[in-house]
């Protein structure tokens, strides 16, 4: 009996009494298959279950179908910070009810999902040499999102009506400055919290708008602090979503249209919709942030395979628009991250975009504390 | 032999429910009720968590967290139990007291507002006054050209008005039975010794309905205090928070050992008033000494008011009950709540996937989401109404047949609890304890079985107060005479109570059908996208601003809750004897 066949007993009598353990070990095999590999497996499986964190869910899963008659995908939109709620809960009680997990939110999915174990990475080898180091890890990033200031270009045909984010705290945009609830919307908590990183910024910009520097009030650390204080001392109005906001600033026809914090993105649907939805890129010292949209696999997902093509296809096929499952998100203002895919026409292209870009580290250090202080201000 | 005799212990222990039965349903009781709610303080106060209480309730994030949210839910209590004691007080007062015409059509309409879901009106409310203050569809009344004021369209005002209008039907039931208890012939000496209707009115009625009116008060005060569908639809989008919102939005950004600190002070709040109520009848008990049967009163001459008085109360009861059915309805047709007439299409009833219809939402009779949650919402009615219904009749079996002990006062005042508990708190306690695996058994969240426990512990006063009606019907020499001849237990329940009382015993299950279905505030934490039920589905869709597929979906709520509803009070044949004549 040869060393070789000695391996082999022993890796066979291991599968046998590890059965369970086995497992990951079919994961990481599953890893390096292309999508043709996956393919019979996935359709043995028969179906696969996302987590989405945008309504375009409901787009791929019709392309999706189309493309692999054989699976059905079933997509739930269900916002970032609940998904991370109920994956948790889901995880604490030993069930798993998704597959892929489609979300934004990086500072806490890194931290409270990945490194829990809750989810894990995948990169598909068929894009894998397109996509940049920094969005294969720690998870997949498959585009850039942003939340930014959005106006009414019907109502300022000359551009932004604001140049600097604090006149939203002055007078004339009492009431009329539009987002969503930072504390059920993360992308907004992340938003405000980038602001507070960005107090060197916004100090100066205070003093760009009002010719003195900075005062801060009692109990405020900084100059990213004071403008969400008198943000909402200014009764900002909070919704329920993303399009709320985007009705309430774009909507054809109003004379004096409020202003709000959005995804560039959404200008896509003005046509559709009736809106004028703009970007105000020039807006110091930046409209908002952009971050990713990361795509994971649920630990003891039930349709690994399924799992894994899903996120392929999510990645786009190999033309310059990235095809059927990429199209719900080619559009302006969201941003590929594979460096093949032609950047939409219609949007700033993505070096004269001057949203700050989220460093989900640091973010996830202080964005508790940014929540507990949006929460005395309501 | 050791068969035998194990057989002959056994038949002894359920000849005798005193012990067996009243251990058995103790331990059900526990495992229902007492347990979650242990469990959810427990978990207040272990090490990680026990900072959350001074997060709450002393730190900088106090007021807004719990002291303001406090501040609402009272001043939603106190006005939605006076009036809801106004409104149904004088509703009662016209039925049972005076001569206004249509008595018996303001009677059932006036019991009506209570089987239509409190988010249903909430929602009837937001198509006709919702204005432009958050962005989306504006209402009906501001597309008219009207211009509702931010006070009318969100928060306070309209989250009473709407409460209001859904509780006064219980004030009015509870008023109504015991005006018709009015003993007659004090009525008719005080008239006769030439007292005036005023000295009659407060020398006579009021006092013998006190209980009734603080009962009244005190039930729609528990009500209004936790009801979540009002103020999270009309309040949150302008920052009113009450304490079941607070629990919801802590939940659900995981900030469960806060939710949980929140849930546990709602309790207790609620409890304190319910408590406070019940004291005060008690300490009032004297009034049940005037008894004795006297013939009907003569009803109260209403005069020139008679017409007038009559439109009121008519005109109240078609706004509470008719006007939001018919505008969910038409809502449900409409593209645009502005032009609530206009336009109207069976898109999001019939109609498939079209991308330019609300992101590409199916429409009712396509859309899986939605087919899968009815089938859920009524599997679960039925499931619920079954466990409920023989858990109630086992409890309330052993409650009635066994002697006093401190067994049988135990079940019965934990079977009572949930009616002090609001429903959002007994979803978040179902989550403490059971969201995860406990010893050898697996968690249940997101399972169909979770959803079953938490319902059936929550209508279980109901489920109980039925059984109880039922077996109190059923002589007890009925089944003296069974267990003489050797019945078991079992036998007897099964060939005695159960036949003898099926009519009460299927408007029980009937009753605790519709509550479920109709229920948000216990579902909403207990949910999860793959175990979805409707009225969740209706709330998440009306906050994410497709109000058309949230309000067909009410009416497919309502639909069913009012079928059933009346199939119940038929089964019921409830007497109502002040109707008569």
């Amino acid at each position: 009996m040869n060393s070789q066949t000695l391996r082999n007993l022993s890796l066979a009598l291991a599968v046998v009494a590890l059965g369970p353990v086995a497992l990951p070990a079919l994961a990481a095999d599953l890893d390096s298959k292309s999508p043709d590999e996956l393919l019979a497996a996935a359709e043995a499986e028969g179906q696969v279950v996302v987590y989405s964190f945008t309504s375009r869910i409901k787009k791929v899963e019709k392309a999706f179908e189309e493309a692999y008659p054989g699976i059905d995908l079933v997509g739930y939109d269900i916002s970032s910070t609940e998904q991370i709620a109920r994956l948790q809960a889901e995880h604490q009680a030993g069930v798993t009810n998704a597959d892929v997990v489609y979300i934004s939110d990086a500072p806490v999915v890194f931290d409270k999902l990945l490194g829990a174990g809750i989810i894990g990475p995948y990169v598909p080898p068929r894009v894998a040499d397109r996509v940049p180091a920094a969005f294969k890890q720690p998870l997949l990033a498959q585009r850039l999102s942003t939340k930014v200031l959005m106006y009414n270009e019907d109502a300022n045909p000359n551009g932004p009506p604001v140049s600097n984010l604090w006149e939203l705290t002055t007078e004339r945009w009492k009431g009329r400055v539009v987002m969503v609830d930072p504390l059920q919307r993360g992308d907004y908590l992340d938003l405000m919290t980038e602001i507070v990183l960005q107090s060197g910024a916004m100090a100066a910009a205070y003093e760009a708008q009002f010719g003195k520097p900075i005062a801060l009030s009692s109990g405020i650390a900084n100059a990213g602090e004071q403008f969400i204080s008198d943000l909402f001392a200014n009764d900002v109005i909070l919704v329920g979503s993303t399009d709320d906001v985007n009705a309430a600033v774009g909507k054809l026809g109003q004379s004096n249209p409020p202003v709000g914090f959005t995804s560039y993105s959404d200008r896509r649907d003005n046509a559709e919709e009736g809106w004028a939805l703009q970007l105000a890129n020039t807006v110091e010292p930046a409209p908002g942030i952009v971050f990713p949209a990361v795509l994971g696999i649920a630990e003891g997902a039930q349709n690994p395979a399924a799992a894994r093509l899903v996120i392929d296809f999510l990645m786009g096929d190999d033309s310059a628009t990235g095809g059927a499952g990429f199209k719900p998100f080619y559009v302006p203002g969201d941003y590929a991250t594979r460096t093949d895919i032609a950047p939409h026409p219609d949007a700033v292209p993505l070096p004269e975009f001057k949203a700050w870009r989220v460093n989900p580290e640091k973010t996830a250090e202080i964005r508790a504390e940014i929540a507990d202080l949006v929460l005395t201000l309501q | 032999m050791a068969l035998a005799a194990i057989d002959g212990m056994g038949r002894r222990l359920f000849a005798a429910p005193g012990r067996f039965l009243s251990l058995f349903v103790l331990a059900i009781a526990v495992f229902l009720i007492a347990a979650p709610l242990v469990k959810i303080a427990l978990v207040t106060v272990s090490p990680q968590t026990i900072t959350a209480w001074g997060d709450v309730l002393t730190s900088r994030l106090s007021p807004n967290l719990f002291y303001k949210p406090l501040g609402n839910t009272l001043l939603i209590g106190a006005s939605v139990a006076g009036g809801c004691v106004i409104i149904g007080g004088f509703l009662a007062w016209l039925v049972i007291m005076t001569d206004v015409p249509f008595r018996r059509t303001i009677a059932v309409l006036s019991t009506l507002p209570f089987m239509i879901p409190s988010f249903a009106a909430a929602l009837a409310w937001s198509v006709l006054f919702r204005n432009e203050r958050v962005g989306g569809q504006i209402g009906f009344l501001q597309g008219l050209g009207m211009e509702i004021p931010d006070w009318l369209a969100w928060g306070m005002v309209p989250s009473l008005i709407v409460l209001i209008t859904h509780y006064y039907s219980l004030t009015f039931t509870v008023i109504a039975a015991a005006l018709a208890t009015v003993n007659s012939d004090l009525v008719e000496a005080a008239q006769m010794t030439g007292a005036s209707r005023r000295r009659v009115f407060f020398g006579i009625i009021l006092p013998v309905t006190l209980p009734a009116v603080i009962a009244g008060g005190s039930l729609s005060f528990a009500g209004g205090v936790s009801n979540f569908a009002v103020p999270a639809l009309l309040g949150l989008p302008v920052r009113m928070q009450t304490l079941s919102t607070r629990i919801y939005g802590m939940m659900e950004v995981g900030q469960t050992a806060r939710g949980y600190v929140i849930a546990l002070l709602l309790v207790l709040i609620s409890a304190f008033f319910l408590w406070l109520g019940n004291r005060l009848i008690t300490g009032r008990r004297s009034y049940a000494t005037i008894t004795g049967k006297g013939g009907r009163a003569k009803r109260f001459d209403l005069g020139g008011l008679r017409w007038p008085l009559c439109t009121l109360a008519l005109t109240i009861s078609v706004f509470a009950t008719i006007v939001p059915v018919l505008v969910l309805t038409a809502s449900s047709f409409a593209p645009s709540a502005s032009a609530l007439l206009s336009n109207w299409t069976l898109h999001y009833w019939l109609g498939e996937s079209t991308p330019s219809i609300a992101q590409g939402l199916a429409g009712i009779a396509h859309n899986p989401d939605i087919l899968s949650a009815i089938g859920i919402t009524i599997g679960l009615g039925l499931t619920v109404a079954a466990a409920g219904s023989a858990v109630g009749l086992l409890i309330s079996y052993s409650l009635v047949r066994a002697k006093r002990g401190f067994v049988p006062t135990a079940v019965s005042q934990l079977c009572f609890l949930p009616l002090f508990i609001p429903g959002i708190a007994f979803g978040a306690a179902y989550i403490a304890l059971y969201g995860a695996p406990i010893g050898p058994f697996p968690a249940l969240y997101g399972t169909f079985g979770l959803l079953v426990l938490a319902a059936t512990a929550f209508l279980l006063p109901f489920a109980v107060q039925t059984g109880r009606a039922v077996i109190q019907q059923v002589s007890g020499d009925l089944e003296e005479s069974a267990r003489l001849t050797g019945a078991g237990f079992v036998r007897r329940l099964t060939a005695i109570t159960i036949p003898l009382s099926a009519r009460g015993l299927t408007a029980g299950a009937l009753l605790v059908f519709v509550k479920i279905v109709r229920d948000l505030s216990l579902v909403v934490l207990l949910f999860t996208p793959t175990m979805p039920v409707l009225s969740v589905v209706a709330y998440r869709y009306a906050s994410e601003g497709f109000a058309q597929f949230a309000n067909a979906i009410t009416v497919v709520i309502l639909l069913i809750s009012i079928t059933v509803s009346l199939i119940a009070s038929r089964l019921q044949a409830k007497s109502q004897p002040w109707l008569q004549a």
